[in-house]
């Protein structure tokens, strides 16, 4: 890329970003699909049969051209940060173009399925090189310093503005989930629909990163916290009054919320504390077994049906104390032992749990029928009228799931920013030099163990009603990697890098009946990615990450940071003193 | 009677274990070398044993002419050279493009590197190997029959010849790669490599090269046990590497990793540990994989050094 944009002299990026702007339009109203492929005709009227009306955009080309047409405009416009803007809707334009050609050439089998040498039909193609070259344009134009916008401003005008972000970012979520419909055989394009309209949402992202947009709205929401806690909240409740708001979605958002809630508990140990566990799965699992114990369930092994608050605190502190054990070892081993040391734990979880150890997990036969929580004398598996609004079943383990990350957040968030928190960043930078500050690093370390698996007993408790089926399968090595994939694609010890990555993730499964295949296969090969380009993954934590960014490589990686990067004149002074 | 047929069960459990155990020493071998000359738990390393033996089952299957099938003198080298070249292009594909770019970084990352690398593999070779999502079987690929062995008390411990060609060629390749290590210049720069890797540098040791040709040997002993296991479990399937990888991990540990005597010894410890285990400890041959854990536990909390290795130093 560097070599390629060598040769692009500035006085070529305007023409250029016309030509990328003007191809991306173009693109857009072509025709995509040379024919109708087995699984049915291609979305969005792309298929060259169908396209008797060119300018008639819907879906996925009316977006590319909304990003075309985004182009030109900040093309001409003299914006501060104007080539920052332009390489993120140029990425954007590349991810759709990329998204939909590869889907073709797969349905189609082969590169005739985009081409023709005697029809239109090169839309993707010709898209495909607009981004490109707009991403070159803004390239040789020289990317600017980021931009940084005034946060200073009034409360009644603070307000207002958060609460249209926050509303926004609402809707992103709703369309992001509900984007390309259920994925399944009945509807074989919800997997590009879905990915590209990621791209589309990630081009816009980024553009407005570029425009110092982003940015601002994380610092305006550090200064107005509690207010941006609230509304953050209340969005997040809302969504099932959205079009997100059906059973499917509601029960997809809940599956996300449980193992976001666990990838939170997680970052506990590896984000913070830098200790890597394998087997924290176990603790999910330990959480949704005693629930399911305590639930009145036929196959648990006590005959008591304890109410759900109190089945879940029990959960919690067993597998807290579980935490505890687990991370016994940590007084005397550290650095890769460790790692194995927890893997080996969580193997002897899934063995035990496969054997029916005491009875308590009933084997391959898994504890079915655990009842669902009830409020009141209302079950939470069924639907909901407020005034109203009907809202459909499982819309109550939604909030009860949105309450549970919130707290989990909230614990974090805490944790991170107190004495112990910081006692734990600085064991994960250097484990001698946070003793001789005279740390106890043997009670520190156990301590992030103990909270890591106390919250994800807590998730398992969650798990276990919500799923009505508690088996051992769910806690395989596997599921470990996936959470501690998730961790690692968001970014250790982020918060927001957690929820991101266990949705992405979760969600990807749901939409690409492909994909479940592939699932694992690419969460291998993202960790392989994730470690050699981008170590402090998509949605970086603001402290360094010295466990695995070189001091010398944060501080021009970092540069690259999306969300949540916040300047160092703003630092507080608490997170001062942790960095 | 009944105390007969217990020696003769605990023989035969003891023989079941040194099998296994050889099995185990083949891959640990690898662990112990990489680990002690760039300090990375490659966790791929059982991967790479699953790939070879796939790629010797692809051997034995796509290019071998039919006709040399039931030719053990034939189709079993040609499994082998088929298992190791694959295992050894996956190994130095690994080492090129997932661990050398990490090098010299923080320790952690390669580790989750190697999961990556590891997880990729066993998917890969699941998705695309054709009908691998079910075990597949494995040809014999040795003469048939067994050797037995007759035990105090009148029984009989029965090894089939591919058991004893394995525990065989196992001990024969272990004391072949000792002496490499010990005697050749390329083993000289290996052990000075482990040693002190700047100093070596120093002394004109090529450590991108020492680093390559550990992987190399590493995977091609991981590609002959792959073979063997494959020819006496009769069976393979893309698990099998994740799961021995583990029991060599455990071996090279508790054999104090580094060090390649202590790697064998360990392995048939390990070996033992699952035989013995499953048949005389509670819980049966359910909870022997247990075992091997609480084993694995116990060794790295407790004597992280193993029994032969050298007294960590501090480790970051």
């Amino acid at each position: 890329m560097n070599r390629l944009t060598s040769w692009v002299r500035p006085q070529y990026a305007m023409p250029m970003r016309i030509a990328g702007g003007v191809l991306t339009v173009v693109g857009a109203l072509m025709a995509w699909a040379t024919f109708i492929f087995n699984s049915g005709a291609y979305p969005g009227k792309a298929t060259l049969q169908y396209f008797d009306a060119p300018f008639a955009l819907t879906d996925f080309r009316l977006h590319i051209a909304l990003l075309g047409i985004a182009v030109l405009v900040v093309g001409f416009a003299p914006l501060a940060g104007r080539n920052r803007i332009l390489r993120g809707l140029g990425w954007g334009v590349i991810a759709m173009a990329v998204v939909h050609l590869g889907f073709m050439i797969d349905e189609g089998g082969g590169l005739g399925a985009v081409t023709a040498a005697d029809s239109v039909a090169f839309g993707g193609v010709v898209t495909l090189i607009g981004g490109l070259v707009v991403v070159l344009a803004a390239a040789g134009g020289g990317i600017e310093e980021p931009v940084h916008l005034p946060t200073r401003m009034p409360r009644y005008a603070a307000w207002p503005a958060l609460l249209v972000c926050f509303a926004a970012l609402l809707l992103l979520v709703s369309y992001t989930l509900t984007a390309g419909g259920q994925g399944g055989v009945a509807n074989p394009y919800s997997g590009p629909l879905f990915l590209s309209f990621v791209g589309f949402a990630g081009g816009i992202m980024a553009a407005l990163h570029g425009a110092g947009v982003l940015p601002w709205i994380s610092r305006l929401s550090e200064e107005h916290r509690a207010f941006s806690i609230v509304v953050l909240l209340a969005c997040a409740l809302a969504l099932p009054f959205t079009d997100a708001g059906t059973e499917y979605w509601m029960t997809v958002a809940a599956n996300i919320g449980v193992y976001a809630a666990t990838a939170i508990g997680l970052n506990v140990v590896v984000g913070l504390t830098g200790l890597l566990d394998l087997g924290y799965v176990a603790f999910l699992g330990i959480g949704a077994f005693v629930a399911a114990n305590l639930s009145g369930a036929a196959a648990a092994q006590f005959d008591v049906q304890l109410p759900f608050p109190l089945a879940a605190l029990v959960a919690a502190v067993v597998a807290g104390i579980f935490g505890a054990i687990v991370g016994s070892p940590t007084l005397r081993v550290r650095g890769d032992y460790l790692a194995i040391v927890t893997l080996a734990f969580g193997e002897i979880f899934v063995r035990s749990a496969q054997n029916d150890i005491g009875g308590l997990t009933n084997g391959s036969n898994a504890i079915p029928g655990v009842p669902p929580v009830t409020l009141f004398g209302k079950g939470f598996n069924e639907p909901l009228t407020i005034g109203s609004a009907k809202l459909p079943s499982g819309v109550l383990y939604y909030f009860m799931i949105v309450l549970l990350v919130a707290l989990v957040m909230a614990v974090f968030a805490n944790l991170k920013n107190s004495r112990i928190g910081r006692a734990w960043v600085a064991i994960r930078e250097d484990e001698d030099v946070a003793r001789a500050m005279g740390i106890r690093t043997g009670q520190a370390k156990i301590l992030a163990f103990m909270v890591g698996a106390t919250l994800a007993g807590l998730a398992g408790a969650v798990f276990a009603h919500k799923l009505s089926t508690v088996s051992y399968e769910s806690f395989k090595f596997l599921e470990s990697v996936t959470l501690l994939a998730a961790v690692i694609l968001g970014g250790m010890a982020s918060i927001p890098g957690a929820v991101l990555g266990a949705s992405l993730l979760f969600v990807l499964p749901e939409k690409l009946r492909e994909f479940s295949e592939w699932r694992l296969l690419l969460f291998g090969l993202a960790l392989i990615l994730i470690m050699r380009f981008r170590p402090q993954g998509l949605v970086p934590d603001k402290h360094r990450r010295a466990e695995l960014v070189g001091e010398d490589a944060e501080g021009k990686s970092l540069d690259e940071a999306d969300v949540g990067q916040v300047h160092l004149p703003d630092l507080g002074p608490t997170t001062k003193e942790a960095t | 009677v009944a105390v007969e047929v217990h020696v003769t069960t605990l023989f035969q459990q003891i023989a079941n274990g040194i099998v296994l155990g050889a099995v185990i020493g083949l891959i640990a071998l690898g662990y112990t070398m990489v680990y002690g000359i760039i300090q990375l738990i490659n966790f791929a390393h059982g991967e790479v044993f699953m790939v070879g033996a796939y790629g010797g089952l692809a051997t034995y299957t796509y290019v071998l002419p039919e006709q040399f099938r039931d030719d053990w003198q034939i189709a079993l080298p040609a499994a082998l050279v088929g298992a190791v070249v694959i295992s050894v292009v996956t190994a130095v594909i690994m080492e090129r493009f997932a661990y050398r770019p990490l090098r010299g970084g923080p320790r952690l990352a390669p580790l989750i590197t190697a999961l990556g690398v590891s997880v990729f593999l066993m998917e890969l070779v699941r998705l695309k190997y054709p009908d691998a999502k079910a075990p597949l079987p494995f040809p014999s690929l040795f003469v048939d029959g067994a050797l037995r062995i007759p035990v105090p008390g009148g029984g009989d411990v029965v090894l089939t010849w591919i058991k004893v060609l394995l525990v065989v060629l196992a001990v024969v390749l272990a004391v072949a790669l000792q002496m490499y290590v010990n005697r050749s210049r390329m083993g000289r720069a290996m052990r000075a490599t482990a040693q002190d890797a700047d100093t070596a540098k120093l002394m004109g040791v090529n450590p991108d090269r020492v680093i390559v040709l550990t992987f190399v040997l590493g995977a091609a002993l991981a590609g002959v046990g792959g073979v063997l296991y494959g020819a006496y479990q009769n069976t393979i399937n893309v698990d099998m590497g994740f799961q021995n990888g583990i029991f060599a991990f455990t071996a090279a540990v508790l054999g104090g990793i580094g060090s390649l005597r202590g790697a064998v010894i360990g392995a048939f410890c390990i070996g033992l540990i699952k035989t013995l285990g499953g048949q005389y400890l509670p819980g049966g041959t359910k909870y022997d994989y247990v075992w091997i854990f609480v084993v694995l536990i116990l060794v790295l909390v407790f004597r992280p050094e193993g029994l032969f290795g050298e007294p960590e130093k501090v480790r970051a």
